[in-house]
């Protein structure tokens, strides 16, 4: 640092993004920065989650899937047997 | 000549006379001429009358009796008319071309005599009269046959005898006696009521003595009791004038006369006591004046005159226009305290008339310093129960509104303001608020057309301490009260209510409906929708409630934007309280972005510990993560925020990504993408002389942080290495410049100026330029303005505008606004209110693309 330059205080903005190949929520078409529908608040309150298949959705959305089915769940994009990843 | 017309009709009568008789009525006829002329002149003694009553007895006799009587009143009329009226007016002659103000004291004395000469006259000619009376009397007591309207007769002859000596009187009447008149009672109550204010001083100073001081207060007494005897004198002596003008037939003129000299001393007493202050109410006062003055006079002056005046004359003279109830049967017995309940309404009506007028035609100021002036309006609000003249105060209050307020000159915080103190000072005057619709309208439909509305409303809104740059009143402050007080109120009705509170609500609303005064606008709408709410009355303005809370939500932003310490504690409390006003839907992101401040404090809070604990070497040009915080948002709940490039220096660079790395470490998998241009950046430069702090934008700092390497730098590749074009770098550079810590100078390229870092004064050439302000503040704003993003948003439409103008020559506002409803349904569908287009349409004008004339659009040629 140079001598001339005491103190620097940064205070940045940024914005969070998920990390996450697509945009929008399958299930829903909401935006994944966005939440899902039942949701008020983004962010932690409404997570992401993804399956083996690399697909991604919001958890409460693709929980909803699953619950609803009556044998095994497939991924809706996919249709792949769906499996949490680890 | 009754004498030949009497002998034409009775000619058969006359044929039957004798010579003898005939003798004897030209005999009688001659003698009562002659008596009668010196009973009038007053020469007479007892013998004429005696003869004179043997003539008129022996013309009665012959049937004559109605000739006596007429040759008697005309007689007396002569003699009158030349001695009584014409030196009654005499008096007055010197007076007639005076004013006022001129008639000074010894008129008074001149008043007096006049009268009481002239009454002197009129008992010498009702004594005259009575003579005739008696000699009538003594013919009748004689014939039994008529003696019974003999008391008739009598009434009939004296009454036509005073209707005779008043028109006498009023036919040679000057133009100027009225006039004095009232200047007479005028200075007769004045004087009376300066008497009165003595006592009233003096009971107060005596309420104010001491107890050793009341016990030997016998002087005291005294004074009062001298006020109390000059006071009783005055009112006899001003009830005598008012009887003898009574006795000559005056009674109206003198009713008239104090009357008006009464209302105009309360007038002038309401004017006294009501003046330009309007922090005291002073309706109890003037009632409690009218109480002690005025009506104690009338009081004394009616029961002075009670026994001797009859009151079936008096009740004619009371028809005043003022009088605000009917005047009572025209009985003749009336008891004083009746007219003196009369008179107290007509002098509290007067009043509360003058006062309202007063108040109504102040009604601008009082309502500019509203809070104060609250008894001003409480007054107003009583005199317009008693008067009903609300639509005056309508009237005149919009007529001033618009000659002082809704005037280019006016700011439109003030008229904000001032429709604010409007709508709570109309609520009390009328709660139903339906003169407050009237009055509001012209108001709004101005506020409707500045630009600014919305923001000034919305800074009113936030800004609660005192961020009102004029500092005048602070309207926020009130605005945001009026939210708080609003939220007690409306606490129970809720937004989640479930049915049956609804139908308790229901309930309670509909029993306590009433109906709505006469006054209300039929158009206008019912109570309901009358509801006086001032931010309801503030949305209606702006159109809808959703432009507003957009505003706000560009405001808000732009606010936590600028925060660094994460303390929002005013703007969620501002936040809960529209979310009560506007429903929790409609505030639903601005509540993220508040938690989206708290989620950066908690985040920043952990990522800091996380680094203490590893630990990590920093080193030489590394600054310590300490020294970053940062606010992290959910963007798509934001407003769209200007995002510039900006290349940081190394050193913060690598200080933002670490940060974004542990970010993500914390919270997988959510990444962080950095605003580099956006954030705040504390500095502190130390040179070998001086000192400075600043408080900079992100590119501020960039480009100072250069100077690190390099002592100076040349704009072109200054630019490059920020990563920023050329014209915002010069712009920005001139911060630093004006703050004496960069120095420019031509390059030797052409078109690049040098920097150089100003390392100690004595280098620099000038630096006085310390008080220069920061600059560019307004190329600072981070957050895309509402009106910018409507303008984009509307420009597609400014094609179809043009187009239809050109087919259809000239539009109104209304139904463009329509046609554009109708025809563009397609992507993106047209979803602007009508202020919106308003605006944007006026955007047009002042570019010159359109015209707008007599309330049509056209395109300008």
């Amino acid at each position: 640092m140079s001598p001339w330059l005491r103190k620097t205080e940064w205070h940045a903005v940024a914005s969070w993004t998920w990390d996450a190949q697509d945009e929008t929520c399958g299930i829903c078409r909401m935006p994944f920065d966005g939440c899902c529908p039942d949701c008020k608040l983004p962010g932690d309150d409404c997570p992401l989650i993804w399956g083996a298949c690399n697909h991604s959705f919001h958890l409460h959305c693709i929980l909803k899937w699953v619950n609803s089915q009556t044998s095994q769940a497939h991924c809706p994009m996919c249709r792949r047997e769906w499996q949490f990843k680890e | 000549m009754e004498f030949l017309g009497a002998s034409e009709c009775n000619l058969g009568i006359l044929e039957t006379l004798s010579d003898d008789t005939i003798q004897e009525i030209t005999e009688s006829y001659d003698g009562f001429f002659t008596t009668v002329e010196s009973i009038v002149a007053g020469t007479g003694d007892s013998s004429v009358e005696k003869e004179f009553a043997s003539h008129v007895y022996s013309l009665c006799k012959h049937g004559l009796d109605s000739l006596v009587r007429d040759h008697f009143l005309r007689s007396l009329e002569q003699a009158f008319e030349k001695r009584g009226a014409s030196s009654f007016w005499h008096h007055f002659d010197a007076y007639s071309d005076k004013n006022h103000p001129s008639y000074g004291e010894e008129i008074k004395e001149v008043l007096c005599k006049a009268l009481e000469e002239i009454s002197i006259e009129k008992q010498y000619h009702e004594k005259c009269l009575s003579v005739v009376v008696h000699a009538l009397q003594s013919f009748k007591d004689q014939s039994p046959e008529a003696r019974l309207n003999s008391d008739v007769e009598r009434v009939q002859l004296f009454s036509r005898f005073r209707s005779m000596l008043s028109s006498t009187l009023m036919t040679t009447l000057p133009q100027h006696f009225p006039e004095i008149l009232h200047w007479y009672f005028k200075e007769k109550l004045e004087e009376l009521s300066a008497i009165m204010d003595e006592d009233d001083t003096q009971e107060r100073e005596s309420d104010c003595m001491d107890l050793d001081e009341k016990l030997r207060s016998k002087n005291g007494e005294m004074d009062v009791d001298e006020g109390f005897s000059r006071h009783d004198d005055l009112v006899k002596n001003i009830g005598k004038v008012v009887r003898d003008l009574r006795s000559i037939g005056f009674t109206s003129m003198a009713e008239n006369a104090y009357a008006s000299a009464i209302f105009l001393l309360l007038k002038a007493k309401v004017h006294e006591l009501a003046g330009d202050d309007y922090r005291t109410s002073v309706l109890g006062s003037i009632k409690e004046w009218i109480q002690t003055v005025p009506l104690q006079f009338l009081n004394a002056l009616l029961s002075y005159l009670g026994d001797s005046v009859s009151y079936g004359t008096t009740s004619s003279g009371l028809t005043s226009p003022l009088a605000c109830c009917p005047t009572p049967s025209f009985s003749k017995v009336v008891t004083p305290s009746e007219g003196i309940v009369r008179w107290k309404l007509r002098l509290e009506y007067f009043a509360y008339e003058t006062l309202q007028d007063l108040r109504i035609a102040k009604l601008f100021e009082i309502i500019v310093d509203y809070p104060e002036s609250s008894s001003a309006i409480e007054d107003l609000k009583q005199c317009l129960e008693y008067t009903g003249q609300h639509s005056k105060l309508v009237e005149s209050f919009i007529s001033s509104l618009k000659y002082r307020l809704l005037t280019a000159g006016a700011s439109t915080n003030d008229i904000l303001h001032q429709y604010v103190s409007t709508i709570k000072a109309l609520r009390a005057i009328d709660p139903a608020g339906v003169f407050l619709e009237a009055v509001g309208e012209p108001i709004r439909d101005y506020l409707r057309g500045r630009k600014d509305t919305i923001k000034c409303i919305v800074t009113m809104l936030t800004d609660g301490s005192g961020g009102n740059a004029n500092g005048s009143g602070n309207p926020g402050d009130s605005l945001l009260e009026e939210l708080m007080r609003d939220d007690e109120s409306q606490e129970n009705v809720g937004f989640d209510d479930d049915f049956h509170t609804d139908d308790k609500q229901a309930w309670i609303n509909a029993s306590r409906w009433e109906p709505d005064p006469v006054e209300a606008d039929p158009l206008k709408g019912s109570l309901s929708q009358r509801k006086v709410d001032i931010l309801g009355m503030l949305v209606d303005i702006i159109g809808s409630k959703e432009q507003l809370v957009n505003e706000y939500r560009v405001m808000l932003a732009e606010k936590l934007l600028n925060k660094i310490d994460y303390d929002i504690d005013t703007e969620i409390r501002t936040v809960e309280l529209l979310k009560i006003h506007f429903g929790e839907a409609s505030m639903q992101r601005c509540e993220i972005m508040l938690n989206d401040l708290i989620d950066s404090k908690r985040v920043n809070t952990n990522i800091k510990k996380a680094s203490s604990q590893t630990g990590a070497e920093l080193g030489e040009n590394e600054l310590s993560v300490d020294n970053l915080t940062s606010t992290i948002l959910s963007t798509n709940f934001w407003p769209p925020i200007q995002d510039e490039p900006l290349e940081l220096p190394g050193p913060i660079d690598k200080l933002l990504s670490d940060y974004a790395n542990r970010y993500h470490e914390i919270k997988t998998p959510r990444k962080l993408l950095w605003k580099k241009n956006l954030g705040t950046v504390k500095l502190e430069l130390q040179f070998e002389d001086r000192a400075m702090q600043f408080t900079v934008s992100p590119t501020h700092a960039a480009i100072i942080m250069q100077f690190q390497e390099k002592k100076s730098w040349t704009s072109i590749d200054l630019a490059a290495a920020i990563g920023i074009p050329i014209e915002a770098l010069n712009r920005r550079v001139n911060f630093w410049i004006s703050k004496g810590v960069l120095r420019e100078s031509t390059g030797t390229v052409s078109n690049a100026n040098v920097y150089t870092l100003v390392e100690s004064i004595t280098d620099s050439g000038k630096n006085e330029s310390e008080e220069l302000l920061a600059g560019d503040e307004e190329s600072e704003r981070s957050i895309a303005s509402v009106e910018d993003q409507l303008r984009k948003e509307m420009t597609i439409y400014e094609k179809f505008i043009m187009g239809m103008l050109t087919n259809f020559g000239n539009m109104a506002l209304e139904r463009i606004h329509n046609t554009l409803k109708m025809f563009c349904v397609a992507d993106p569908s047209y979803d602007k209110s009508l202020q919106q287009l308003q605006s944007f349409l006026s955007g047009l004008v002042s570019e010159e693309k359109l015209e707008f004339r007599e309330g049509m659009y056209l395109l300008k040629k």
